[in-house]
């Protein structure tokens, strides 16, 4: 997704900033070269929107185009005809919420009566779930209620969330736990 | 006078503190080990890794509650007292440009309180280097706004040619007085951030205009020459 | 929100109540100020004084709790000095129908209350109905059973002093509000309501907005710009998250979810699809068989036919009367009925009310899978305070999902806005998309049933579930599968649509399984033309009020303002001229997307039109609700007081109820309550900041935002501290029935007693972004550990914004 259209603003008496400094005729300290560099000149640009509240402020994401091709920068993007460019505290904080070191990169398992997290591979943590669903799942399936209504339902599982995903993750999510039969299936919205 | 200006209009302003993150994703600086001291704001002050701060005081003013909202920052003075004082151009110098006033690797081992700003601005890092707001002269001259500018919803913060600057200031300052009587431009002839308040200055920070008072016990002799006038509004 | 952010502009007065937008929803100031800038008056009514307050032209304070006295007393205020707009009142609303003689109001409760059941019979609300089966009206408003006088008399109790004594507002301050506010009933002034979960998240939730509804149908602020009802909703998505049915008691786009006596699809369509005989009465709801059969095509895919009801009875049923919520789920896991949890993109260990008794429910589960961006309290909930992993057996699978801008897809905003993100960097490390993930699971546990078919096999094993490309997760392929498809050749209200192709709107769907629609509000999303979230115009619309038609896309049809028809006089001309959102030009609507293409109520020589239809097309009678008969605890708003409050007596007159007597109860040992209880003296509220967001858990991972807001806090005024010894800035224990967090105190002006019933009473409040497992410290808590037990009838929100507290030095 290309950005076409910025409202740049005008630098008047000045056309780049290294003729105007080195007009000084002194060596340029850090500060200063600095100033004829722009950490998202060479970045890759897309938008999106921000993943706070709901207001739905676009928002400018820098890639860099080069080695661990992470984020160098966030901010607001100028043509969303929400939000102009702006952020708030949290929106201008999204570079940091994605460069974490607190974040989650490999799937976790705790044991039953286990006191630590031990890193385990998708592929046994999907088996391993999905083996669990089925197991309760079946155990627990109702196929009529105590009226001899026909329910086909699970109360033997719950499912909380989410907000924070994307429309079609929603509906294919509901979708899923639908069809298993979980009527236990709440989030955010609730509370 | 040429280069550019910040206007910043506390009317506008609601402490959403954009500014204050916008200010350090641009420049990649750490967030500081803060508590909470009975107060939202933090950190407690501006520091090497703080540019760019929301200060927030509640103030009575006529048996009125006000939460008065200062976004404070460097001034880039038109006659900067730190450059003068530094005394050494590859340590803190203007860009002739845009007239950010700017600090480099060269004032380590210069003491930011003899650098005498009126506006108690410039801090030391761990490495002895003296470091504030730079104006994100990088992005303008790349024909960006300031990170903190670019962020705020309300036009709170405004920056362009500083004629263009001096202008809104006036307008804006003519507007506000139709509900605040008592609203001021803080220093409007002598610096490149130019802030429009509705109470009396010593309410948002002690140093809102160029001090009067010692900061941190240092008298600001060269400062105080150039600077420090009794507080005036253009309009008036 | 009916209206949308930048409409707010158009405003001509602002109420920011049960809402703190300056903090929670900070870029909706940009149009608040622009509103301001051009004349509109701010007023903010809040406990507390916030960064809202600061920017207000007009801020109170109300005891948390009392919004229905508080604008219950408006709507005396309306009614005693003629203020509503007689014309829109009388027209739009259901003001003018007569309600039958079963209705009365005795002693704080509504007829038909049954004690037992804690429940009301509705048929006691009726209309009475003519000859031909449409409501008994009396459009001169005159008839003493009509519902604009059974208002007045319902509210005629909230004299300004009654409600002062409750709120702790003084009556000056409620006149001025009462005053400024009301002066928009004025035809082409408009109002607007900008609220939250301070209005949602009490016992008497639904009708707080009810009350605030009502206030805006007398003003005419329903449908034109600048107005509306404006719910600031409060996460990215959860407006999409909502439309797309995260909850027990819906399907994709409201519809409800199937009930066990509901046994065929025929019985279905039966009991939930609205009737009318009123020949002006759009009814749209009517074509919900049609939604529901595109649905159902959507889940089975071709499985779905018409000789196996379309899969009907593979989805699961819930049972009549019995409630699946939030509080309710947790109740059960509490009580050890539940085996297996998924908490995907949720922290309920913090987010829930009752926090202490989700966490207490965790440990009976057998297996917990948590996906997430960061390592929670929810997922870690076994090495959390107070617990002992060595006694949990518990299981816990924890899923690293990637952030938003590592993957692509839509969110819709709370203007009800679709839009389109795009893939910025790829996931970080072995971190996935949900909808990955979602696919990922879904096709093993399929495999599994292919293998070994356990129990009723069918559903899982008929789902459509196709939505990966080159074997990954392919949101443009759910996206239109969202939309909807013809599944035939087919010609629809004279037009041929080739099979395979995407449904231009919602207008062409069939109830016959020609067509399939995942969920009808989003028909038009994603059509033949392209994905229209991912549109980028900043053209305006020509009426130039700031819908940008082009830019994105929002349900229902691209509608920015809905029940845009009540914008418009009997006519089609536009109430408020300078901001019109639509108008008649003689053969079409011009402006927004008009709530139906029927043209006015009038002909042009002024004679009722047949081919019209009554502006609230979403309503079985095409009218706006002011007597709203479908609510579970009464058609009017009543004040009551939460289920823990300070006071030992409702003191509206002619109500012996103290709380909501339909309110959510539960009764397990976690679930103390303590009501004008000396140990917990105080009034306790929740809420948010700007610098954090939600259990905090996207917030307090990061430096930047903890460097602002670092620690669990419990604002005061500082006569409450100084009745407690406590200085700003100090660590205190905040206290409930439930449970104790430590804080630190915010001893502070913005704080200050209210005046009830003749006494002090003391509030305070805390935010709820706080948990033990950031920061690292583990020492600050969640606001959730001290809230109550309750909530809404209605919605089963819980009561999170008013409970009884203590507060005390830490020693």
């Amino acid at each position: 997704m290309e950005v076409t259209r910025r409202n740049f603003m005008k630098i008047t008496g000045a056309t780049a900033a290294g003729v105007a400094v080195s007009q000084l005729g002194f060596d340029l300290s850090p500060v200063k070269s600095h100033a004829q560099m722009i950490k998202t000149s060479y970045a890759k640009e897309t938008t999106t929107i921000c993943c706070y509240c709901a207001v739905g402020c676009g928002a400018i994401v820098h890639t860099s185009k080069k080695g661990d091709g992470r984020v160098i920068n966030i901010e607001g993007d100028p043509d969303h005809v929400i939000n102009r460019g702006s952020l708030c505290a949290k929106g201008a904080a999204i570079s940091q919420l994605t460069e974490n070191d607190n974040r989650m990169t490999e799937p976790m398992y705790r044991a039953p009566y286990s006191k630590k997290w031990e890193k385990v591979s998708w592929d046994w943590a999907l088996n391993e779930i999905a083996k669990r669903v089925k197991e309760t799942r079946d155990a627990t399936f109702t196929k009529k209620n105590d009226k001899d209504q026909v329910v086909n339902r699970t109360t033997g599982i719950a499912s909380v969330g989410s907000a924070a995903m994307d429309n079609e993750e929603c509906w294919i999510y509901q979708t899923l736990m639908r069809a298993l039969g979980l009527v236990y299936i709440e989030h955010q919205a609730r509370i | 006078m040429k280069g550019k200006a910040f206007f910043i209009d506390t009317t506008l302003c609601t402490a959403c503190r954009g500014c204050q993150v916008a200010c350090k994703q641009w420049h990649d600086l750490p967030a500081e080990k803060t508590v909470n001291r009975g107060s939202y704001q933090n950190p407690e002050d501006l520091s090497f890794f703080t540019y760019k701060l929301l200060r927030m005081k509640e103030e009575v003013v006529d048996g009125k509650l006000k939460w008065l909202f200062f976004p404070d920052q460097c001034r880039h003075c038109i006659e900067p007292p730190c450059k003068d004082q530094a005394g050494d151009p590859d340590a803190v110098y203007s860009d002739p440009a845009t007239g950010a006033v700017l600090y480099t690797a060269n004032t380590k081992g210069l003491d930011p309180d003899e650098l005498e700003c009126p506006y108690d601005i410039p801090r030391k890092g761990p490495d002895g280097i003296i470091a504030k707001c730079d104006m994100c002269n990088d992005r303008v001259h790349n024909g960006l706004l300031p990170a903190c500018v670019k962020t705020c919803p309300t036009g709170a913060m405004n920056f362009g040619d500083l004629a263009e600057m001096t202008d809104l200031a006036k307008k804006r300052l003519e507007k506000a007085r139709e509900k605040y009587p008592k609203a001021a431009l803080l220093d409007p002839l002598d610096v490149r951030v130019i802030y429009l308040v509705t109470e009396s200055p010593d309410l948002y920070h002690e140093s809102a205009v160029a001090a009067f008072r010692p900061v941190r016990g240092v008298t600001r002799q060269s400062a105080l020459k150039k600077l420090i006038k009794p507080f005036t509004s253009m309009a008036s | 929100m009916t209206n949308h952010w930048i409409d707010i502009k158009n405003s001509d007065c602002i109420l920011i109540m049960g809402s703190n937008a300056a903090e929670n929803h900070p870029i909706s100031f940009k149009y608040v100020t622009e509103a301001m800038e051009n004349g509109a008056k701010l007023i903010n009514v809040d406990p507390r004084f916030t960064r809202t307050s600061a920017k207000a032209d007009f801020y109170t304070a109300l005891r948390s709790g009392t919004d229905i006295a508080f604008l219950g007393g408006m709507i005396k205020y309306i009614m005693d000095n003629k203020l509503y707009n007689y014309e829109y009142v009388r027209q739009y609303t259901n003001a003018p129908f007569i309600v039958n003689k079963d209705f009365n109001f005795k002693d704080g409760l509504f007829s038909g209350y049954d004690k037992e059941k804690r429940a009301y019979d509705k048929k006691k609300w009726a209309f009475d109905m003519d000859e031909d089966g449409v409501p008994k009206m009396d459009r001169e408003l005159a008839d003493e059973r009509c519902v604009f006088n059974l208002l007045k008399q319902h509210f005629n109790r909230y004299d300004v002093k009654t409600v002062s004594s409750i709120t702790g507002t003084s009556e000056e301050d409620l006149l001025t509000v009462y005053k400024t506010y009301s002066a928009t009933g004025v035809t082409g002034k408009a109002a607007t309501i900008m609220y939250a979960m301070g209005w949602t998240q009490h016992t008497v939730g639904v009708q707080n907005i009810r009350t605030m509804a009502i206030i805006q149908l007398l003003l005419g602020n329903m449908g034109v710009a600048g107005g509306g009802v404006n719910a600031l909703r409060g996460e990215s998505n959860v407006q999409g998250s909502t439309d797309h049915c995260l909850l027990w008691h819906i399907w994709p786009g409201y519809l409800g979810t199937p009930r066990a006596s509901m046994k065929k699809l025929s019985d279905y369509h039966e009991k939930n699809t609205p009737k009318t005989n009123d020949p002006l009465s759009a009814n749209w709801w009517g074509n919900k068989p049609k939604y529901m059969v595109s649905t159902l095509k959507s889940f089975f895919g071709k499985n779905a036919t018409k000789h196996n009801d379309f899969g009907y009875n593979w989805m699961p049923k819930v049972d009549n009367g019995v409630h699946y919520s939030w509080l309710d789920l947790f109740d059960e896991m509490y009580k050890g009925n539940i085996e297996g949890f998924f908490s995907w993109g949720q922290n309920p260990a913090c987010s829930g009310t009752n926090a202490g008794k989700n966490r207490e429910g965790m440990k009976n589960l057998k297996w917990m899978v948590n996906v997430n961006l960061f390592d929670n309290e929810t997922g870690s909930f076994w090495n959390g305070p107070g617990m002992n992993p060595s006694t949990i057996k518990t299981e816990v699978f924890m899923l690293p999902a990637c952030v938003s801008v590592e993957k692509e897809g839509s969110i819709t905003n709370s203007g009800r806005w679709m839009q389109w993100r795009y893939q910025g960097p790829k996931p970080l490390g072995n971190s996935r998309p949900d909808g990955d993930i979602i696919m990922d699971l879904g096709d093993r546990i399929r495999k599994l049933y292919e293998n070994d078919p356990g129990a009723f096999p069918e559903a899982i094993l008929n789902l459509k579930w196709d939505y990966l490309t080159h074997g990954e997760y392919d949101p443009h392929k759910v996206a239109k599968e969202i939309n909807g498809y013809f599944l035939k050749d087919i010609t629809v209200k004279g037009k041929a649509f080739k099979k395979g192709t995407l449904v231009p709107s919602f207008a062409y769907l069939k109830d016959d399984g020609s067509t399939s629609s995942g969920n009808w509000l989003y028909c038009n999303s994603y059509t033949e033309k392209g994905n229209m979230s991912a549109r980028r115009s900043g053209k305006d619309a020509s009426n130039n009020i700031g819908l940008y038609p082009e830019f994105s896309w929002c349900w229902p049809v691209n509608r920015r303002i809905i029940y845009n028809r009540a914008s418009v006089d009997l006519s089609g001309q536009p109430w408020d001229k300078e901001n019109p959102v639509i108008a008649w030009n003689g053969k079409k609507w011009e402006g927004d997307v008009p709530d139906g293409g029927w043209p006015p109520m009038l002909t042009e020589d002024g004679k009722p039109n047949p081919k019209a239809k009554h502006p609230f097309i979403m309503r079985p009678h095409g009218h706006a609700q002011i007597y709203g008969p479908g609510r579970a605890d009464g058609p009017f708003p009543e004040h009551y007081e939460p289920l823990e409050c300070p006071v030992a007596e409702n003191m509206i007159s002619g109500n012996s109820q103290l709380v909501n007597p339909t309110a959510a109860i539960y009764s397990t040992k976690a679930d103390a309550h303590a009501s004008c209880d000396a140990r917990f003296p105080f009034v306790g509220t929740t809420y948010r900041v700007v610098e954090h967001w939600q259990t905090g858990l996207m917030t307090r991972p990061q430096p930047w935002l903890m460097e602002l807001q670092p620690q669990m806090f419990v604002e005061m005024s500082e006569e409450l501290g100084k009745l407690r010894g406590i200085e700003n800035g100090e660590r205190v224990k905040v206290s409930s029935a439930r449970g104790s967090v430590e804080c630190s105190a915010i001893v502070t002006k913005r704080f200050k007693p209210f005046k009830i019933g003749g006494v002090d009473i003391h509030q305070i409040g805390l935010p709820w972004h706080f948990g033990w497992r950031w920061p690292e410290s583990g020492a600050e808590e969640s606001a959730n550990l001290l809230t109550p037990p309750t909530g809404d009838p209605n919605t089963r929100i819980p009561e999170t914004k008013a409970f009884m507290v203590n507060v005390a030095k830490l020693t």
